[in-house]
């Protein structure tokens, strides 16, 4: 079945895929930022104050999702502005860049690459050295994902697979499939007709059913 | 094309396909290719981890015509197993090569490379992932770029 369904995958540029899934979750992770001008009637939206009427005072600090940051964004009327989440400042980039691989990025992201590239959309001063960190990391972790994606047949690949971040689990299940189809070829598993995994579900529902 | 004639005992070159489908019908005796052949192996094989780079391999379809040929002729084939065992040993050499040529590749960030001695089904095994990864580099590579174009457009 998966062979006939097309999700749209993440956009991972500066403009997100506006029908991808992980796009979309994405972009609700929340970002730090500061009202730069009062907001009316807008502190319960925005999660402080109870009221619904209550305003946003300048200068307070706020939590918004990207998708929400990424559309007060503007250039020339400052409504408020965006903080670069803990991450992606100086510090982590120099832990990042002593060893990539230690890092679990799917506590820190799960989008960390994705969320990256979308925070160069703010004209942030350190845009440069964060894109450079973004690809630095992933190259210094393509090693590892290749080797135990290509190598651990039959394997448990939870631990590893835990610390991944979403875009290089499904480059993991990428080369994991490559191996596994191999492999079947060579035991002689692909000239054979299995049921299709929609069939057997379908026989699985029907007997619990009728137990229930 | 056209194949045959066909005479009892005299060799006749068929497709591989044709070919097992004679032999489960008990109606030919295979002849194994030239290079698979114990001696011969060795010595690819050695050459094989020798070299940095791929080594040309004896067929371009070196694994298929090994598993097929053993799996259904393996009674024609003079020491079968260590045939199996040299070309597998072979084709381990040459995947951990891919490997180490990936990194590198992906490290000195690369955008094109040369593969002229690899067989379809190496390329095929590792091909979706290294490109998919590639994809990906080169996204995040060029992040930056369409911010500085688009920007002459704001205004």
């Amino acid at each position: 079945m998966s062979e006939a369904y097309f999700p749209v995958g993440p956009g991972l540029g500066l403009e997100e895929n506006f029908l991808s899934l992980d796009d979309i979750l994405m972009s609700q992770e929340k970002l730090p930022g500061r009202a730069e001008s009062a907001l009316p009637r807008l502190a319960f939206a925005l999660g402080q104050g109870a009221g619904a009427g209550d305003s946003i005072p300048e200068g307070s600090k706020l939590e918004i999702p990207l998708w929400l940051a990424k559309g007060l964004r503007d250039s020339k009327r400052r409504i408020i502005s965006v903080e670069l989440p803990k991450i992606y400042k100086e510090a982590w980039r120099t832990v990042f860049s002593a060893d990539a691989n230690v890092v679990d990025l799917h506590k820190m992201g799960p989008y960390y690459y994705g969320f990256g590239s979308q925070l160069l959309n703010f004209d942030n001063p350190e845009n440069p050295e964060i894109a450079q960190t973004i690809l630095q990391t992933f190259i210094s972790r393509f090693r590892r994902i290749m080797d135990s994606s290509q190598n651990a047949y039959n394997e448990d690949t939870s631990a590893l697979v835990a610390r991944l971040d979403e875009l290089e689990r499904a480059l993991f299940q990428a080369g994991q499939k490559g191996l596994y189809d191999f492999q079947c070829w060579e035991k002689g598993q692909a000239s054979q007709i299995t049921a299709s995994s929609l069939v057997q579900n379908y026989g699985k529902r029907k007997f619990t059913d009728v137990d229930g | 094309g056209d194949l045959g004639p066909f005479n009892p005992g005299l060799p006749v070159e068929v497709p591989v396909w044709l070919a097992i489908n004679l032999k489960q019908r008990q109606k030919c005796r295979l002849i194994p290719p030239e290079w698979m052949d114990v001696e011969k192996l060795e010595e690819i094989r050695n050459q094989e981890r020798k070299e940095d780079t791929f080594t040309p391999m004896p067929s371009p379809y070196y694994m298929e015509l090994t598993k097929l040929l053993l799996n259904y002729t393996s009674d024609n084939i003079p020491k079968a197993d260590e045939i199996r065992t040299l070309v597998k040993d072979t084709w381990d050499t040459r995947v951990a090569k891919l490997r180490l040529s990936a990194d590198s590749f992906v490290r000195q960030q690369e955008a094109h490379a040369k593969l002229d001695n690899l067989t379809l089904m190496e390329i095929n095994t590792a091909g979706t992932f290294l490109t998919q990864a590639l994809d990906h580099m080169y996204k995040l590579r060029t992040n930056l770029r369409p911010a500085e174009s688009s920007h002459s457009q704001d205004f």
